[in-house]
């Protein structure tokens, strides 16, 4: 049953996904089943089941004239022989997904040491060499790590550069990954927050109110820490909506994936306001943290940006 | 083996749905097992072929369409049924005719 539906969901991939092809492709799902679980019953072997099914399809041409679709079909054909959409195979996810993890594991080491950079200067107060070098040491290697992850998903730049797409089988394999993630993102994403908003604590139970200097090194370890937690959290979980979004959202295929992302929006720009969102809000409250040094009152703005979050969902959003 | 050609076909599959659904109501895959049992296994209606005629003849309101609860298990599985409407006996009866006719007149230029 499992290649019925895989043949049906390619013969739909490139119509538009309107509420009469929905309905076109479940129905005719329904009558594939029908057919499949009698012959099935009736003790035909499998193979020929399927084969049976399929040959006794027919073609979409007819079913497009019938639902008014013909020139859609004819557009999509003609815009897929202009600028044919590159089949991204279920491997090349595969190989894809594991070499984005490892290069977003260092590049998140990376920032991390560019955060915690000042920390040896701190910590070696009265012994200005080896504190400096430690921190060119540690801009070196957090750059050093930046930089050479950047080149390390060279054979994978298609995916970002040129129109690709994916079948229903490897949208389902991403979208399990997707979901087994799910937990450790949200675990990466709270600790860091959470990391990034009680730095202050330990400088407090050192040094009983004052600010104190070893204090404050161990404030930039724990945003460091935060930090390299929120994005590689989210950059893994961000590979996977690249491949899922592979799709033109027009279709039926660009819809595969629906009802994992019910965020819909409404144009590219609204969506990278969205996206931006959190790290933006996090560097606000670091620099005004700092600026301030009034710990004990900046975690208001994480409150406060959960509220305006709503708002801006609402807008950057079709319902 | 001769198969029946899809231009005799496409003018005539509203009138076999329609003699279907003249007994009772049905859906897609019970349609399409009848119109196969009746023709003696001599012509198979295509998926595409019946869904296309569904939505055309349902805009002709020659058919409507309801769903119905059919899973004895009840996990809500729905069906999509059709019925056909006065307006589609009469269009039933009136290629009935147009058959005869066509028939009469094409079965003149055939030689046994």
């Amino acid at each position: 049953m499992e290649i019925i539906k895989n043949y049906l969901e390619s013969m739909f991939a490139e119509l538009p996904n309107t509420q009469e092809v929905r309905n076109a492709k479940s129905e005719l799902l329904q009558m594939m089943e029908d057919k499949y679980n009698e012959l099935i019953a009736s003790g035909t072997p499998e193979n020929t089941a399927v084969g049976t099914v399929i040959s006794e399809f027919g073609n979409l041409d007819e079913l497009a004239e019938s639902l008014g679709l013909s020139g859609a079909v004819e557009e999509t054909k003609a815009k897929a022989s202009e600028a044919p959409r590159r089949l991204i195979t279920i491997d090349e996810v595969k190989g894809y997904l594991a070499n984005r993890s490892q290069k977003v594991l260092l590049r998140s080491i990376g920032i991390m040491f560019c955060i915690i950079c000042p920390a040896p200067v701190l910590m070696y107060i009265g012994n200005e060499g080896i504190g400096v070098t430690l921190m060119f040491l540690c801009i070196a290697l957090g750059v050093g790590l930046i930089v050479f992850s950047s080149f390390m998903d060279h054979q994978w730049k298609f995916i970002r550069k040129e129109l690709c797409r994916i079948d229903m089988n490897t949208a389902s394999y991403v979208k399990d990954r997707k979901k087994s993630f799910q937990p450790v993102h949200a675990l990466c994403v709270a600790l860091g927050v959470a990391l990034c908003v009680i730095c202050w604590v330990p400088n407090i139970l050192i040094s009983a109110g004052e600010n104190s200097v070893p204090g404050t090194a161990l404030m930039f370890l724990i945003i460091g820490i935060g930090v390299l937690l929120i994005v590689y959290g989210n950059s893994v979980d961000a590979g996977f909506d690249r491949i899922l979004k592979a799709n033109d959202r027009n279709t039926v295929s660009g819809n595969y994936t629906s009802d994992i992302s019910d965020l819909k929006f409404k144009s590219k720009t609204a969506e990278t306001i969205v996206s931006l969102y959190w790290p933006t809000v996090t560097c606000i409250y670091l620099t005004v943290s700092f600026l301030t040094f009034a710990w004990h009152m900046t975690w208001i703005i994480f409150v406060i940006a959960g509220v305006i979050y709503k708002a801006v969902v609402i807008n950057c959003t079709e319902e | 083996m001769v198969e029946i050609s899809s231009d005799v076909s496409r003018g005539y599959n509203d009138t076999m749905i329609l003699s279907v659904l003249k007994k009772e109501p049905s859906y897609g895959y019970e349609i399409s097992k009848q119109i196969k049992l009746i023709s003696g296994g001599k012509y198979i209606i295509k998926e595409t072929t019946l869904y296309s005629a569904f939505t055309r003849m349902e805009k002709n309101q020659h058919i409507e369409s309801f769903t119905l609860d059919t899973d004895p298990g009840g996990n809500g599985k729905k069906r999509t049924y059709y019925r056909i409407t006065d307006k589609g006996r009469e269009y039933y009866r009136e290629k009935c005719e147009e058959w005869a006719l066509t028939k009469d007149v094409i079965e003149k230029f055939i030689e046994q």
